[in-house]
């Protein structure tokens, strides 16, 4: 085989290790740090990209139960204030009816003892003038003058007789 | 063509040249060797100068390489054996691109030369002993003991522990030479076949040699991710003392 031909070993030999040497030196100085720092970038560049997308869903999270517990207040606020108002409306209509029977009962009552008021100045009115009229005629019927008593007495008798009537009417 | 199959593996001195009496001669497997750092370091500079957050092709496939060697020898050594990642890196990328550029008809595969796996496979197998006496001192013998072993054994198991370590340059340096050897032999015969025979049967091997070719390309990875993969638990032993792994022979 013209591999185990001794006559190129020290050759070869020379040159593998001059040849490795320059390479290891070139690379070493040259190439791999450069790819070897461009992958330790990335590495990193992708990890706090990671970490930055994590904290970005946590206070996206945070915000959306934020919201959803505000909404639910609100909501609830609103059936609050919706139930408060039906109690109020509630309220109000019966205070309204109480006020308007109050005042029907206010206004009847009044009537009433306005009528009881009327009846009885009618009453008295009449007795009065009845009485006057009954004295009018008496003295015109006697002509004679009459002591007090006697005045009163007949009035009396005049009165009686004519409420008798009028009680009768 | 050659009729001669091994025809593709002569060398000759182009240029003569001498250091100190010794003969450095130029030859073809000499060129091919610069021709591979030339390539190799000029690829792996433009890969890593620009260090793009989105990667260029040329840039992902550095980073897949780097990347990948980097999980080897953590896989293997652990974070201590990073120390070792310019060597394992270099070593990675010189014999594969030696494998590779060997492919390429008309150039000379550097690996082929035994003399060329054996200088690698001896100086890693050398690295492993020094870096495992420099870490563990004489305790590094226990190497030859694999965990479990029961006293009454020892003297069974260390002289087949000692076969064993020295099995081991000798199968990484001849496993790499035998392959690219094989696979460019098998690749001349074919095509010695092809142009000797008659043209109704000489499409066949010509076919298969496509075919080959394929395979070899798949072999010349395959090959150079063995022989730095066997670096690596070869290292990974003498830093680690225990686990022991043990490579394919």
């Amino acid at each position: 085989m013209p591999q185990f031909d001794t006559q190129f070993f020290s050759s070869l030999l020379f040159w593998e290790w001059v040849s490795f040497g320059v390479l290891l030196f070139l690379l070493y100085k040259y190439a791999f740090p450069g790819i070897l720092k461009a992958l330790d970038e990335r590495g990193q560049k992708i990890r706090e990209n990671i970490e930055a997308a994590e904290r970005s869903r946590a206070e996206a999270e945070r915000r959306l139960a934020e919201y959803e517990a505000r909404m639910k207040a609100a909501q609830k606020e609103a059936e609050e204030v919706v139930a408060q108002a039906k109690v109020r409306a509630q309220h109000l209509m019966e205070e309204n009816e109480r006020q308007m029977s109050a005042e029907a009962e206010r206004i009847k009552a009044g009537a009433v003892r306005e009528i009881e008021q009327e009846r009885r100045q009618a009453i008295e009115d009449v007795r009065r003038y009845a009485s006057e009229l009954g004295l009018r005629i008496a003295e015109k019927v006697l002509e004679r003058s009459l002591t007090d008593a006697d005045h009163q007495r007949l009035a009396d008798e005049a009165l009686t007789a004519v409420a008798k009537d009028l009680e009768k009417t | 063509m050659e009729s001669n199959p091994l025809h593709p593996f002569e060398l000759h001195s182009y240029v003569p040249l001498s250091l100190f009496g010794l003969d450095i001669s130029l030859n073809k497997a000499v060129i091919m060797m610069w021709v591979v750092i030339a390539l190799a370091s000029w690829l792996l500079y433009m890969a890593g100068r620009q260090r793009r957050l989105v990667p260029t092709r040329l840039q992902s496939v550095a980073e897949v390489l780097v990347e990948f060697i980097r999980s080897m020898i953590l896989d293997t050594m652990g974070e201590q054996g990073m120390r070792f990642f310019p060597f394992v890196a270099t070593l990675f990328v010189f014999i594969l691109f030696c494998n590779l550029l060997g492919l390429i008809p008309g150039t000379y595969t550097v690996t082929s030369q035994i003399v060329v796996t054996a200088a690698f496979a001896l100086f890693v197998y050398g690295l492993s002993i020094v870096v495992g006496f420099a870490l563990h001192g004489l305790k590094f013998l226990q190497i030859l003991i694999p965990p479990g072993t029961p006293l009454w054994l020892f003297p069974l198991m260390v002289p087949i522990e000692i076969v064993s370590q020295l099995a081991r340059p000798l199968s990484l340096a001849v496993r790499l030479f035998a392959n690219m050897t094989a696979g460019h032999t098998i690749l001349a015969v074919l095509f010695g076949m092809a142009l000797s025979l008659p043209i109704f049967l000489g499409w066949l091997p010509f076919v298969f040699t496509i075919a080959i070719n394929g395979l070899e390309v798949a072999i010349a990875g395959i090959q150079a991710y063995i022989f730095t993969i066997l670096t690596c638990v070869y290292l990974g032993d003498a830093i680690t003392l225990h686990g022991h792994a043990e490579g394919a022979h």
